[in-house]
């Protein structure tokens, strides 16, 4: 199954067992979303709850929290993670807090989906994810979605909770083929062990996954059998999966795509040595963007990434260096 | 400049070597042409050689160790002799100078990494270890700043350190071999006593673990070559031959002998198989299992037919404990194999390689000896290997 499929069906299932669900966003209508995602729903469930908005993010996520504090399960879609900087005062000052203002009177059950990453060739200001700062906000619950499965149950799950959910996916994703597994009792804040292992662990989310995925066919035939963990859900974090894994391999890498100074490595990082500091048996390494804006230029944007030879290179350097 | 010792490309199929054992030590001055170390491949066990003068300044690969070829094994600091006194003043500004701007490549290059790990500063101060070693050695009552001033252990120290510490502590030596040699986990015992190796073996019978031995790379290479061998088409030919024997000379010299010229008269005995093509050599190169203490080898004799009786005899019983190389283990066209010298009538063997064939002789018995040959048919026709059989007959009476 495709991952805009996944997507497509989760949002097309929500909608049909809910009358409350709508979606809104740029050319999420007529045109069937910038992605796809939203594919055949103009016309099967009209204009009122599939509504074209304006280019103005403030307005689609304002527009959304009054729908949702009036009894609506809206699904906003921002065309591009950068573009949400637009409207970060209704979803941090507003969609955060509301709950928290009204003494719980008002609950927002809004969904954000929004697309990021580094893509081809988008250059800087159409390559970030804002991860790291949707996960700093009291409020807002962040999940990644990496995968057709993920996709698929855990945007179902983010539509009927009752709090406002920023659902990140990764531009690259959405025509890649994927595996579907059907998963019972599934549990949106669990992350996954993609790979088990004993040697060390990688902590990782999003389109990283299948750069790790790469790099550990090399790693293995290095000798390395690493276990490997793809979060889904940034805020609340699944530490103890994390901690578990940690403290069965004694050695820890994060590989994120985004920007490493304050990036989502570092409070991961932070989290497991107060965790498993005595566990720890090598300092944790990350991997991560350079910590410059994504180049448009196609190989310098390879350069500002981690890609699964770089991140062989530096697990191989960082286990030398170590002596471990 | 320094001179980097690489792990070298033996043969065509090696992707990795094994560091057998070093001949010298860091420091140690070296002249052109000393041996440095003993590197076993998938064939064989060959020395490596140093091309230049100088000083060990650091060795990257220990014995034991299987590396990629072409990774840097060692570097070599070129030196005159009388520069020697002062070699470890100027080991500071040498690490300085080995600093080389990391190019971002495609390939993953291990001897970038190594490289740049060589000019790595290290943590090198007093009692360094990670977390886990400190909570593991306190558990333990094991003083790590101790044993790194005592220079037991490296800095900083690692779980892996003091576990080896540990199984030191409460272990005979006896019973720590058999913790390695079984890759036991240590928290399986109860660590109050000295745990000699009785105690251990008992562990080991109750819960009925298996030894675990490495293949060398030979062994796996062997692997390789039988499985190969069961996919080729193959026939045989069942035959008696009459040999008479002569004084001082090895009954398989007689074979080789008889063998090598029945091949000069049929090309194909002489021809390998190689991507649809036929390549026909002309020399009558036979592979001899060779019954080694290293092992049994499929070693190679070149140009027996020019050879006389007394030389191949004398080959036979090099090769037996030569050093062997490359050269010594490849090029063959057929083979074969004697087992009459333990007792055995008859057997069938499997073809060596990309040999066209193989004889399999047995003992023998009232000057008659039973031989069997495996041949590829891919090769060689029932005709033909009848034609060949033939020769072989008629020259094994000349010879």
């Amino acid at each position: 199954m495709l991952y805009r499929e996944a997507l497509n069906k989760a949002i097309d299932e929500s909608m049909a067992a809910d009358e409350s669900v709508v979606i809104l966003g740029e050319d999420v209508g007529r045109y069937g979303g910038s992605y796809r995602v939203s594919e055949g729903l103009f016309s099967k469930y009209g204009e009122k709850r599939v509504i074209d908005t304006p280019i103005a993010e403030l307005s689609i996520v304002g527009n959304a929290i009054g729908m949702a504090i009036a009894g609506l399960r809206p699904i906003a879609e921002i065309m591009t993670a950068n573009f949400s900087l637009l409207a970060m005062d209704q979803i941090i000052n507003h969609a955060a807090k509301f709950r928290y203002m009204s003494g719980g009177k008002m609950t927002i059950p809004l969904t954000i989906r929004m697309p990021g990453g580094v893509s081809r060739q988008l250059a800087a200001q159409h390559s970030e994810n804002y991860e790291t700062l949707y996960s700093s906000v009291p409020g807002l619950i962040v999940l990644t979605a990496s995968n057709a499965t993920y996709a698929y149950y855990g945007l179902k799950e983010a539509v009927f909770l009752n709090d406002p959910v920023v659902f990140l996916e990764h531009e690259l994703l959405y025509p890649m083929d994927m595996e579907f597994k059907e998963i019972k009792n599934f549990d949106p804040f669990k992350a996954e062990i993609v790979k088990e292992g004993k040697d060390l662990t990688i902590i990782t989310y999003l389109k990283m996954r299948y750069d790790v995925l790469e790099a550990e066919k090399e790693l293995k035939k290095a000798g390395i059998d690493a276990e490997i963990i793809d979060l889904n859900s940034l805020r609340p974090l699944d530490i103890e999966t994390i901690a578990n894994s940690v403290k069965k391999t004694k050695k820890c890498v994060i590989v994120e795509e985004d920007h490493k100074t304050g990036g989502m490595g570092a409070e991961i990082a932070a989290q497991i040595q107060e965790h498993c500091f005595y566990n720890l048996d090598a300092p944790i390494l990350r991997i991560a963007g350079e910590d410059v804006p994504i180049p448009y230029n196609r190989k310098l944007e390879l350069l500002s990434i981690p890609t699964p030879d770089k991140i062989v290179k530096k697990i191989l350097e960082w286990k030398a260096k170590n002596g471990i | 400049m320094e001179y980097k010792v690489i792990m070298p490309i033996l043969s065509d199929t090696m992707d990795k070597g094994k560091i057998v054992k070093w001949y010298v030590k860091e420091g140690d001055f070296v002249k052109k042409g000393d041996k440095l170390c003993e590197v076993e491949s998938d064939k064989a066990i060959m020395d490596i050689e140093s091309f230049e003068e100088g000083v060990v300044k650091k060795i990257l690969a220990s014995a034991g160790d299987e590396v990629p070829v072409k990774s840097i094994i060692a570097i070599i600091e070129p030196v005159k002799s009388e520069k020697l006194k002062v070699k470890n003043e100027k080991k500071d500004n040498q690490s300085k100078e080995n600093k080389k701007i990391q190019k971002e490549k495609k390939e993953i290059n291990i001897d970038d990494i190594i490289n740049s790990i060589v000019s790595q500063p290290q943590y090198t101060e007093k009692g360094s270890a990670s977390p886990a070693a400190k909570k593991k050695a306190a558990e333990y009552e094991i003083d790590i700043e101790e044993l790194q001033n005592k220079g037991e252990i490296p800095k900083p120290a690692h779980l892996k350190d003091i576990d080896k510490v540990i199984i030191k502590k409460y272990f005979t030596p006896k019973a720590a071999k058999l913790i390695k040699e079984y890759s036991l986990d240590i928290n399986e015992f109860k660590l109050n006593h000295k745990i000699r190796s009785d105690e251990v073996l008992s562990y080991i019978k109750q819960n009925s673990i298996p030894k675990i031995t490495k293949l060398t790379p030979n062994q796996i290479a062997v692997i390789k070559n039988v499985e190969n061998s069961i996919k080729k088409p193959t026939f045989f030919i069942f035959e008696e031959i009459n040999i008479a024997k002569k004084e001082g000379i090895k009954l398989t010299a007689l074979i080789i002998k008889a063998l090598s010229l029945a091949m000069q008269k049929n090309p194909l005995t002489r021809s390998v198989l190689k991507e649809n093509k036929l390549l026909t050599y002309p020399a009558s190169n036979i592979s001899v299992a060779v019954n080694r203490d290293d092992g049994l080898y499929m070693c190679v004799i070149k140009n027996a037919e020019d050879k006389t009786l007394e030389e191949i005899n004398e080959w036979l019983k090099e090769i037996k404990t030569k050093r062997l190389t490359i050269e010594d283990l490849s090029g063959s066209t057929f083979g074969i194999s004697n087992l009459g010298m333990f007792g055995i009538e008859r057997f069938t063997a499997l073809i060596n390689d990309k040999d066209a064939g193989i004889g399999a002789f047995g003992k023998m018995n009232e000057g008659e000896i039973k031989v069997t040959f495996t041949i590829d048919h891919r090769i060689l026709n029932g005709v033909e290997a009848a034609k060949f059989v033939n020769y072989f007959k008629k020259e094994i009476q000349n010879v």
